[in-house]
């Protein structure tokens, strides 16, 4: 099994370590409780993501990946940001950040 | 094994245990500082597919502004005494990492079956071998001719959100105010 074409780094090895990063984001948003790691958890997902494109656009030769990760860069920036807001809300009102109370958000 | 494939393996060893800290340590700022862990070999990554500019852009955004962003909220809320860091029910759990893991496997077992397409892939990979500073001025100009507009919109959303979070972070909590 661990011959010389299996060591040698390529786009599976990329796509692979890519996939397990994903799902290790996905298991911190399902089974974690406090909403600021759930955030971190979800950027985690993202970096998967970014992973994923830039090593497409190594082996395909075409750069036009790389620009997709330029914008998700920026949306996650964003998505922190807003979301750290609503918990910063959230904590003011119940002194506590768990994911729980976000029911109380309606109205 | 060469210096590529070592760098590889190592670098893929890091993430891994980072990006599991950042899931398991109950303490939200060891998750943080695995999360950290986690951007760092990630921009070493970018760094080993020839993607530099990405790579720094990834250290200087992730690495350096949004983490701080967590770390300063997660100093601002007073959370080490939490105790119960994970959901309950052992049942629902244990159905939460078997779905978790099957995902994981499905896409590692796909990936690793369709090795024809991807060496297809591979092969035709001499258009775009420019590496370090010619592969910037590509992304660069690219960003300022075909993907103009999509720049452009990028930043006026960046505006919109933050307004956005001033006016989130000020409001008093709607219908919920005492």
């Amino acid at each position: 099994m661990l011959n010389e074409a299996w060591i040698e780094p390529g786009l599976n090895h990329y796509l692979m370590l890519s996939a397990i990063i994903f799902s290790l984001g996905l298991l911190g948003v399902l089974l974690r409780k406090n909403a600021i790691v759930m955030l971190m958890s979800i950027e985690l997902m993202l970096n998967a993501v970014n992973l994923t494109f830039v090593a497409f656009s190594k082996y395909s030769g075409n750069i036009n990946g790389q620009v997709m990760v330029f914008f998700v860069m920026t949306i996650a920036a964003a998505e922190a940001a807003v979301g750290l807001a609503i918990v910063a809300s959230i904590f003011k009102r119940f002194k506590e950040v768990n994911i729980r109370f976000f029911e109380h958000l309606k109205g | 094994m060469t210096t590529d494939a070592f760098l590889f393996w190592f670098l893929a060893l890091v993430t891994f245990i980072s990006a599991l800290g950042v899931v398991v340590f109950a303490n939200p700022i060891f998750s943080a500082l695995s999360l950290v862990m986690t951007m760092v070999t990630v921009a070493a990554l970018f760094a080993t597919l020839n993607a530099f500019f990405l790579a720094g852009v990834q250290l200087i955004v992730y690495a350096g502004a949004v983490m701080v962003l967590f770390v300063m909220v997660l100093m601002l809320f007073d959370l080490h005494k939490e105790k119960k860091a994970f959901t309950q029910g052992a049942f629902s759990g244990s159905v939460k990492l078997l779905l978790g893991g099957l995902l994981a496997g499905l896409i590692v077992g796909a990936v690793s079956m369709s090795k024809e397409l991807y060496k297809a892939i591979s092969d035709q990979a001499v258009t775009n071998s420019a590496t370090g500073i010619e592969s910037t001025k590509a992304l660069g100009q690219l960003l300022f001719t075909q993907y103009i507009f999509s720049f452009e919109v990028l930043g006026i959303l960046l505006l919109v959100i933050a307004i956005g979070v001033v006016a989130l972070a000020r409001s008093k909590g709607g219908t919920h105010v005492k």
